[in-house]
């Protein structure tokens, strides 16, 4: 029975907008067949209140089943209710009105009407999209909308386990419905006096018990289960997040302490140092420039095409260029042209193995939108190199087997987003790193050269007779 | 001009063009063009016209010309390591100290009630691990000794835990692993990357396959498949020892210059051919054709390891003119920087039954860890130092996983230890590629039976594979009998809790 209740609610928000349209649309006629012109429209009023009145009562009744799902603060669904209720009756009064004839009590009655409807509606869109959500997104205040900035952990040990490990986990999975802006539940995660409140259903944390805190266990049930939280379609709590959120319950759910100060086992430290290393672990991605760029020469791009180069934008729907020139061991003043021409698009480049000239220096100079840059194995001198100094967008330079010297690659002073450099075969070694350092200042150098330790195992098979 | 005259002549113009369209043009163009809008919409998350788009590109181009992905991917190119068999997930990266104490003990009912293994029958005794495990790294994933060097390397790693598939025998579970589905006819993986990426080298294929260990994989070479993807998609087997391509080699008395003249000539006639009929797979021909030509002076040069220095030999553990994994991977490393974008190795011998001494999951599993540790190792290390990992994403995997119980074949004990087919949950890992460095996901019950946490198919895998690869899985489609066919069909979501 319940079951068959829940489904009729769900039709509520589909038909409420029969009312409000029929309705309004009913109130419009009324004003305007004042006018001579469109006097006739009077015959179609009793018709217009009807059917109004009739779904305003269907939508009543689909309300009321609604209303039983809880999930929504009661003061607004009992205000929402009452007011649903009187357009069902004020519409129907309208319809008998207009039927008998009083004209003057029909057209006050229904600029009653209109105000009921548009608080009704209003309520109900509150209901539905939480409080404030007509401002939301509108005034330039942070209003409903919440700024996940999550804090920078640099040791996790000395953070504060409520405030940088859990809030952090709440603001980013809970509180779009358990805020300030919406109470599904009647509870609230924004502070610590709500969550020691509970919601309608009681404390939601026992501390030390994560298994019994109605918190914890709502995460743990089947994605599937009406209760599980965060709801289905929402984004879900990581299996990290819930190991912290159990862990933290289970010490104690401390809203002062320093993670230091809290046992840790299993794989809780692991998780910590994941989140501190956060920053220190991120893996280099290569970005595009922010700003848009037009689209580039099509003539030039398949120039290059035909010279060999594998030319092709970055993405669909952007307009940067990426070209690989693997195929080709030396360039033409025609291909320095053709680069030319497309010099605002190309952000990726790849020339292994390329015999420099000058003029192929000044070409790539030219492409100032440069972010990737693989020269690996080219046969490029450090002056050809210095004329590269333009490329100040650049963020990834391979010259990986080139011949290039400390003295030389120390001339490119405005790369300073570079932050991967392979130096891998070159006589660069790491005791430049520091001089390094101090001209791209965000870089992450490799010098290659990894060794592999020789096992005895690595060639040795393993044979029946060394064991037992 | 006054408004009405401007309406008079969109009128006229509007009038005229209907003239000209037939009913028969109207049949033929509104059942496509309509139809096709109607799904297209109705369908709403497969941009089938997105596809279309992509299929014109490919009639009136080079098949294999490098494409844009949907949006900026971080890998460029993908090298596959495929363990065929299935390793033992208990002796290397899952490591159940619980299981160790329930060594030798009778199998739990509830363990086996309702399931179905491939050969264990009654009740088997549990096996506890048979290797020795730490933790490695600042990550602290957990390696056994049985890799002793990819473990000093586990900070470049994200392990997947808890993978599950729904198939216990070879070859429909690798179908499945690189083409989505366990049924034979579906585009594998390699050939959907290149379909949608094209190769970055015009003088090399898109997509190489090595196999080694012996044989090919259960599944056969429908795994490196086209499908009904046009064929020029379809994976091309290389061999490391001898001609790398079989039949490559023009035969005497025919110069190159007469070689380029019967292609030039053969694909005249083809290019007619295509003008009558449109069958794209003539296209594909075409192309593969021209792809032979260029491959007779481009393959032997890549596929030659003889000129690599010696301490990449020392690295990689090669030895040049054999049949080796490790001589597989150094050839992927240099197909990947050639600009190849999807290696796929195939290893034989993993499946740990413990019927032979060479599949005993102590033994045999030993050896064959150590026929690849210093490989792959080197592989990940050579990739970094040469700035090419960052963009070349490393897969390791199986096609399932490997029961806690000691199999007992047909209900007898075997000479050796070893460990059925288990489909409930095995580890594979992923490197590279805009991964997140040194992390797990996933979680195996105490005694690495079921997953408990972060379960991943392979579906999953192949989305996140695409993902990194710059496509939208929902996206790279394929229109065939009627429908849009993609990698994950229905499934598969991007497991972003690795992604960097």
């Amino acid at each position: 029975m319940e079951t068959i209740i829940n489904f009729i609610g769900h039709f509520h928000p589909v038909l409420v907008h029969l009312p409000i349209g029929i309705l309004l649309f009913a109130i419009l006629m009324q004003l305007i067949s004042k006018w001579e012109k469109f006097n006739q429209l009077t015959n179609a009023l009793p018709l217009a209140y009807l059917l109004g009145a009739i779904s305003a009562v269907f939508s009543c009744f689909t309300g009321l089943a609604l209303a039983n799902n809880g999930d929504h603060d009661a003061d607004l669904i009992f205000k929402h209710q009452w007011l649903g209720i009187s357009v069902a009756v004020i519409s129907l009064t309208g319809y008998y009105l207009i039927k008998i004839n009083k004209t003057v009590y029909s057209k006050w009655l229904s600029y009653f009407l209109l105000l009921l409807i548009i608080l009704t509606g209003h309520l109900g869109g509150t209901l539905t999209h939480g409080t404030g959500y007509l401002t939301t997104g509108v005034s330039k205040e942070e209003g409903g909308l919440i700024k996940n900035d999550k804090p920078i952990i640099t040791n996790a040990q000395e953070a504060l386990v409520y405030k940088d490990i859990i809030q952090p986990i709440l603001k980013d999975k809970c509180y779009g419905c358990h805020s300030a802006i919406k109470q599904k539940g009647k509870l609230r995660l924004d502070e610590k006096e709500w969550i020691l409140k509970g919601g309608e259903d009681g404390i939601i944390i026992h501390a030390g018990e994560a298994m019994t805190s109605t918190i914890y266990k709502n995460i743990l049930l089947d994605p599937v289960d009406e209760q599980h939280m965060p709801p289905k379609g929402k984004p879900q709590i990581t299996d990290q997040e819930r190991m912290l959120l159990e862990w933290w319950i289970n010490t104690g759910a401390s809203f002062e302490k320093k993670v230091k100060e809290l046992p840790q086992t299993n794989s809780i430290p692991n998780i910590l140092l994941a989140l501190q290393n956060n920053n220190v672990n991120k893996v280099e991605v290569i970005s595009i420039p922010e700003k848009e760029v037009a689209p580039a020469d099509e003539k030039a791009i398949n120039a290059l095409k035909n010279k060999g180069v594998t030319i092709v934008n970055v993405a669909l729907n952007s307009n940067y260029l990426n070209a690989n020139f693997i195929t080709l061991s030396h360039t033409s003043d025609t291909i320095h042209d053709l680069i030319g021409d497309i010099k605002e698009n190309l952000v990726w480049i790849k020339m292994p193995g390329m015999q420099f000239t000058d003029a192929l220096s000044e070409a790539i100079a030219g492409c100032t939108s440069l972010t990737r840059l693989s020269i690996n194995n080219a046969r490029i001198s450090d002056e050809q190199l210095s004329k590269l100094n333009s490329l100040n967008e650049l963020q990834y330079l391979n010259l990986v087997n080139t011949k290039i010297t400390l003295a030389g690659l120390l001339k490119l002073t405005n790369l300073k987003k570079l932050n991967q450099l392979y130096l891998g075969q070159t006589s660069i070694t790491v005791e430049g790193l520091n001089k390094i350092k101090s001209v791209f200042p965000n870089v992450k150098v490799d010098f290659g050269n990894y060794q592999i330790e020789k096992l005895i195992t690595d060639t040795q098979l393993v044979k029946v007779t060394e064991k037992k | 001009m006054s408004k009405r005259s401007n309406k008079n002549i969109i009128q006229e113009a509007n009038l005229q063009t209907s003239h000209q369209i037939t009913r028969k043009y109207f049949f033929k163009e509104c059942f496509s063009g309509i139809g096709a809008m109607a799904l297209g919409s109705m369908v709403g998350g497969c941009d089938w016209l997105g596809s279309k788009d992509r299929l014109d590109q490919f009639v009136n181009s080079n098949p294999l010309m490098a494409q844009a992905p949907h949006f900026i991917g971080k890998a460029k190119s993908v090298i596959y390591l495929h363990m065929a068999g299935a390793p033992s997930q208990l002796e290397l990266f899952d490591y159940k100290p619980e299981l160790l104490k329930l060594d030798g003990q009778d199998c739990p009912q509830s363990l086996l009630e309702g399931k179905k293994f491939a050969f264990i029958r009654g009740v088997p005794k549990m096996l506890g691990p048979q290797a020795i495990f730490k933790q490695r790294g600042q990550s602290g994933a957990w390696i056994s000794d049985n890799l002793p060097h990819l473990a000093t390397v586990a900070d470049e790693i994200s392990f997947l835990k808890a993978v599950q598939t729904d198939q216990f025998n070879h070859g429909p579970a690798q179908l499945l692993m690189h083409t989505g589905s366990a049924r034979l006819g579906r585009p594998s993986i390699g050939a959907w990357a290149t379909y949608g990426l094209g190769s970055e080298n015009s003088n090399l294929p898109g997509f190489v396959v090595l196999t080694s260990g012996g044989n090919n994989p259960d599944a056969g070479k429908s795994v490196w498949g086209n499908g009904f993807l046009p064929s020029v998609y379809q994976g091309v087997q290389c061999r490391s020892e001898g001609d790398p391509v079989l039949f490559l080699k023009d035969p005497a008395g025919i110069d190159r210059d007469l070689r380029k003249a019967s292609i030039d000539a053969i694909n005249e006639a083809n290019q007619l051919t295509y003008n009558e009929f449109k069958d794209p797979e003539t296209i594909a021909r075409m192309a593969q054709y021209e792809m032979a030509f260029k491959m007779q002076i481009s393959v032997p040069d890549v596929m030659n390891i003889n000129d690599e220095p010696a301490y990449i030999h020392e690295m990689y553990g090669t030895q040049p003119g054999t049949t080796s994994f490790a001589n597989n991977v150094l050839l992927a490393r240099k197909l990947v920087e050639k600009g190849v974008r999807f290696v796929q190795l195939f290893d034989w011998g993993w499946d740990s039954h413990g019927t032979d001494v060479k599949n005993a999951v102590d033994i045999g599993l030993v050896n064959k860890c150590r026929s690849i540790d210093k490989p792959i190792t080197a592989l990940l290390l050579d990739l970094k130092q040469r700035g090419l990992l960052d963009e070349t994403l490393v897969v390791w995997g199986g096609e399932f996983g490997r029961t806690p119980m000691q199999e007992n074949r047909d209900g007898k004990t075997l000479p050796f230890k070893g460990r059925d087919h288990h489909t409930e949950a095995f580890t594979t890992w992923m490197a590279g590629g805009g991964i997140k460095q040194g992390t797990s996901f996933g979680e195996t019950d105490e005694i690495g039976y079921s997953a408990i946490s972060g379960k991943v198919t392979a579906h999953d895998m192949q989305a996140t594979i695409l993902n990194q690869l710059g496509f939208d899985h929902e996206k790279l489609v394929y229109p065939f009998q009627g429908r849009s066919f993609r990698l994950t069909d229905v499934h598969g979501r991007v497991i972003n809790e690795i992604v960097a």
